[in-house]
């Protein structure tokens, strides 16, 4: 079954209209490397761990919090690119039926939304991270500070709302 | 008025049942039902959120482990945390209370709540599915899961590996080998289902670990609720509340050594064990106390702990 | 009670002028919360959620298994496995959706997600039901359904938050998952079946199948390498579960270089999709955490399981009621938040019934079943509109086919699963044979 006729290209009409990927953006494309290598640390991880553990009969003790952190870390790198790409699950039952101006008015009211959503979201992880600073919080086997993860998280939603707000309106 | 409480364990928890859900009813007879307290059919956050989420005001009432989170707030917490300090749950959570929410100043590290209660578990185990522990040699190259720093540190001076994970990762770890075995107690045993897993527990008099809870109420909260109301509530908790939960833990214990019977090979730690032991946990024991500056003196405390619960060092 | 009643519509609205699901559930929990607690412990709820759901170790499945199934998509199987399901059921009418369905299970058995199954079947076989002129609705309704199956078919990240809910043996759900699985692939052929019986006009005669290739060949056996890989593995004692999505991802790699079939564009998509869609996922449990706990503080659970303990039910009558719930909640809500805000609410409730047979005495033995039947009506409400993530991927994918299409051509597969979410109901032995 191969030589098929390609499906249909561009961007699909339940797509907000005037939203564009900007995946060629150099921001977005150190985000999806930095998420890349993250994925591979955390596969890393998990078969250093196993194969330690059978192979040489050491175990890695620190594969449980590393694999957390790594997916925390995961996570927020993560989070900007799926929401320039307009990646969060929305929903479309009868808006494309509306006139377009419409659309594109609440295209940009939801974005708006969610970027304050992510603004706040960003606000509170400042406060948690100054808060873990004062108290020295950090994690129970390798010491890892925790309050480096607050400030990227809060990072990532200030870059996620960002994106949110600025995506790039056609013509 | 009400307090709402989140609680993380599951629902049908020894100390739950025995414990919190008796005194929430308490509560509410000692203050003629102006203060009811209501225990949420979910947690409102993960289990080390929960004393921050008192202090927050999330929830008003939230239990928890000190050692949940790695930081320096609850230092002198520590004293529960070390060996051979008893061997009866309502002895332990007595003199926990009594020492450390008294001249540790508990309720210094606890600010911003109201302290309900601090209490301890029963004595902790040593288990394992590889062999028998004779001498300190046979404690060579085992991983073992353990619940924190201190008796990773333990373990760690008598040659075995510790290892890091939530306690319900321990079923899949220990069932697949990963692990060698854990410090638990004789109630985690059977809630974590083990016994099928463990061939050897090891005592060691007062327990080789144990773990330290705190029970607290927003402090706001706390000052709007009447002079009278306070007092009431004060009454059922603190040392009374501490003998509730000891009990909750030794029946728990109790329960539990019914239900494994002679499954698991029960034995009394040797001497040569013990001593290697007790001279890694005193080492341990003197930098806890020398880190915590002017004021406190953590081997008195430690010491009149383990007067209050008969423990002969 | 009314108060979630009133959420739950607000929170619809948003949804309907396409507010992302995730944050719209974030804003209704967030201001729900404040206005009942206040505004400072509101804050620092939602700061909690969002800090502490990327620090959960279980949640690493959610990547990895995914990053899993995109790799074995970019290399190619997907196709091969198409092309060998074409061998057994090509020369039948409706043989490329029968095909359809059974590639769909496959890749299920390499893959944990739905979404990730139905999108990447979906650009394999939907361009060949095309070229042979099947219906659209057919062809798509099949692609729908047979995505579903992602969560059912070991591994799976649904079944991994179930079993991080209640604490049931990870293990054991995905054995149990595998009966009900086949069932649903049968119960999907059969759908097939009828369907182009009453309408002949969905699917011509092809008549022809195209021979397989030595690399489809290979695909097949890639793909039944992995999945008793990923299977040995658990229950020989070399990893566990959450472990096993880390060395299934490090097979998958290797499967993908061995074979060759995996250009440097595909790897950098497979990364990135992975990555996205984990933000997606992250996304959507923080918002359902934050709307979770508001609900939790406005009384819900505590009012549901009073309904449910009023009516005086019979344990089964109790199931059933739940089951019902589950089916309407399923319509409107999101899989995954609706796994997230019911099973903590159901399954201290479920776990206490006793229903009377000798095979469901142990409730562990309840949970795993109550387990399965969770993910079954999962799986339903993925296709059920209005709100069907299954078939919304569908339609981001086939942007020319209408929604009201792929609903109409997934009805005779929805019959299929009714009818399966009542056998599983009826015999717990399918879910419980292999668990136990
Ligand atoms: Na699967
Ligand atoms: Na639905």
């Amino acid at each position: 079954m191969t030589s098929e006729t390609p499906l249909p290209e561009g961007p699909a009409p339940d797509m907000i209209p005037g939203r564009t990927p900007h995946r060629q953006t150099a921001w977005y494309r150190v985000l999806a490397a930095v998420s890349a290598l993250l994925i591979l640390l955390l596969i890393a991880v998990t078969c250093i761990d196993v194969v330690g553990r059978y192979a040489l009969n050491r175990p890695f003790g620190g594969a449980y919090e590393l694999t957390q952190m790594l997916l925390a870390a995961l996570v927020f790198s993560a989070l900007p690119l799926t929401s320039a790409d307009g990646g969060h699950v929305e929903v479309d039952l009868a808006l494309h039926l509306l006139p377009r101006p419409l659309q594109l008015l609440l295209g940009r009211l939801a974005g708006a939304a969610s970027a304050l959503v992510l603004a706040y979201f960003a606000w509170r992880l400042v406060l948690i991270g100054m808060d873990q600073l004062q108290e020295g919080t950090r994690s129970a086997s390798l010491a890892l500070p925790m309050a480096p993860l607050a400030f990227l998280g809060a990072a990532s939603c200030v870059v996620s709302a960002l994106a949110m707000i600025l995506r790039q309106e056609a013509p | 008025q009400e307090l709402i409480m989140s609680s993380w364990l599951p629902p049908k928890h020894p100390i739950v049942i025995n414990a919190f859900e008796p005194w929430a009813e308490e509560v509410e007879k000692v203050t003629e039902g102006r203060v009811t307290v209501r225990i949420m059919g979910k947690p409102l956050g993960s289990p080390p959120a929960h004393f921050d989420m008192a202090r927050d005001g999330i929830a008003d009432v939230t239990y928890g482990l000190h050692s949940f989170t790695e930081d320096d707030r609850f230092t002198r917490a520590r004293l529960g945390q070390f060996s051979f300090l008893g061997d009866d749950a309502i002895a332990n959570s007595t003199a926990y209370w009594s020492i450390y929410g008294g001249q540790l100043d508990a309720a210094a590290e606890h600010e911003g709540t109201h302290l309900l209660g601090l209490f301890m578990h029963g004595p902790g185990l040593l288990h394992n599915n590889v062999r028998k522990i004779e001498t300190t040699a046979d404690m060579q190259g085992l991983k073992l899961r353990v619940p924190g720093g201190y008796v990773g540190d333990l373990v760690t001076a008598l040659g075995a590996t510790p290892l890091f994970m939530s306690s319900t990762e321990v079923y899949e770890k220990l069932s697949r080998g990963v692990i060698d075995g854990v410090t638990f107690t004789y109630e985690a045993m059977t809630a974590f289902n083990l016994v099928d897993d463990i061939k050897y527990s090891m005592t060691v008099p007062g327990g080789i670990y144990n773990t330290t809870w705190f029970f607290v109420v927003n402090e706001d909260k706390w000052e709007s609720l009447s002079e009278a109301d306070r007092a009431a509530i004060d009454a059922i908790s603190g040392e009374a509340f501490a003998e509730r939960v000891g009990k909750a833990w030794n029946d728990a214990d109790t329960t539990a050594q019914g239900e494994i019977g002679d499954k698991v090979d029960f034995y009394q730690a040797p001497d040569a064990v013990v001593s290697a032991l007790k001279a890694a946990a005193g080492k341990l024991e003197q930098a806890w106390s020398d880190g915590l500056g002017d004021g406190y003196d953590g081997m008195a405390a430690l010491a009149e702990f383990r007067g209050m619960t008969g423990i002969q060092m | 009670m009314t108060i979630s009643l009133i959420a739950l519509v607000v929170l619809l609205a948003m949804v309907f002028i396409r507010i992302p699901i995730a944050f719209a559930m974030a804003i209704v929990g967030g201001v729900g919360f404040g206005l009942l607690r206040g505004w400072g412990p509101a804050g620092a709820m939602v700061g909690n959620a969002v800090f502490e759901t990327g620090l959960n170790y279980s949640l690493s499945v959610v990547p990895l298994f995914i990053f899993m199934g995109n790799v074995l998509a970019g290399s190619g199987i997907a196709q091969g496995l198409f092309s060998a399901a074409d061998r057994v059921f090509g020369r039948m009418r409706g043989g490329l959706a029968m095909a359809t369905v059974l590639s769909c299970g496959g890749f299920s058995a390499v893959c944990g997600s739905s979404l990730a199954t139905a999108a990447t079947m979906s650009k394999v076989t939907m361009p060949s039901m095309r070229r042979f002129g099947y219906s659209d609705s057919l062809a798509t309704g099949a692609i729908a359904a047979g995505g579903t199956l992602g969560i059912l078919i070991p591994p799976s990240v649904v079944l991994i938050i179930f079993g991080l809910l209640t604490e049931a043996d990870i293990g054991k759900l995905f054995l149990a998952g595998i009966i009900p699985g086949i069932l649903g692939i049968i119960g999907y052929l059969l759908a097939v079946m009828v369907a182009v019986r009453l309408k002949p006009e969905l699917a011509p005669q092809v008549g022809e199948v195209h021979p397989m290739s030595r690399s489809d060949a290979i695909s097949v056996i890639a793909v039944l390498g992995l999945f008793v890989f990923i299977m040995a593995g658990i229950y020989g004692g070399f990893f566990t579960p959450i472990e096993a999505a880390g060395m299934g991802a490090a097979a998958a790699l290797l499967i993908a270089f061995a074979t060759g079939g995996m250009t440097r564009g595909a790897l950098w998509t497979a990364f990135l999709d992975s990555a996205t869609a984990s933000a997606m996922i992250f996304a959507i449990i923080i918002g359902a955490e934050i709307f979770s706990n508001f609900v939790t503080f406005a009384g819900l659970p505590d009012s549901l399981s009073d309904i449910v303990e009023q009516l005086g039910l019979s344990s089964w009558a109790v199931l059933l009621v739940i089951v019902v719930i589950y089916m309407v909640l399923g319509c409107f809500l999101e899989s995954l938040s609706m796994i997230l805000l019911t099973v903590p609410v159901f399954y201290p409730l479920v776990s206490d019934l006793d229903f009377g047979l000798q095979i469901l005495q142990d409730p562990d033995a309840v949970l795993i079943w109550f387990g399965i039947i969770v993910v079954v009506v999962t799986e339903i409400s993925l296709i059920t509109p209005p709100i069907g993530m299954n078939v919304f991927v569908l339609r981001s994918v086939l942007p020319d086919v209408s929604l009201g299409t792929i609903f109409r051509g997934v009805f005779v597969f929805w019959v299929a699963d009714i009818v399966r979410l009542l056998l599983i109901i009826a015999l717990p032995v399918l879910s419980l044979y292999l668990a136990t």
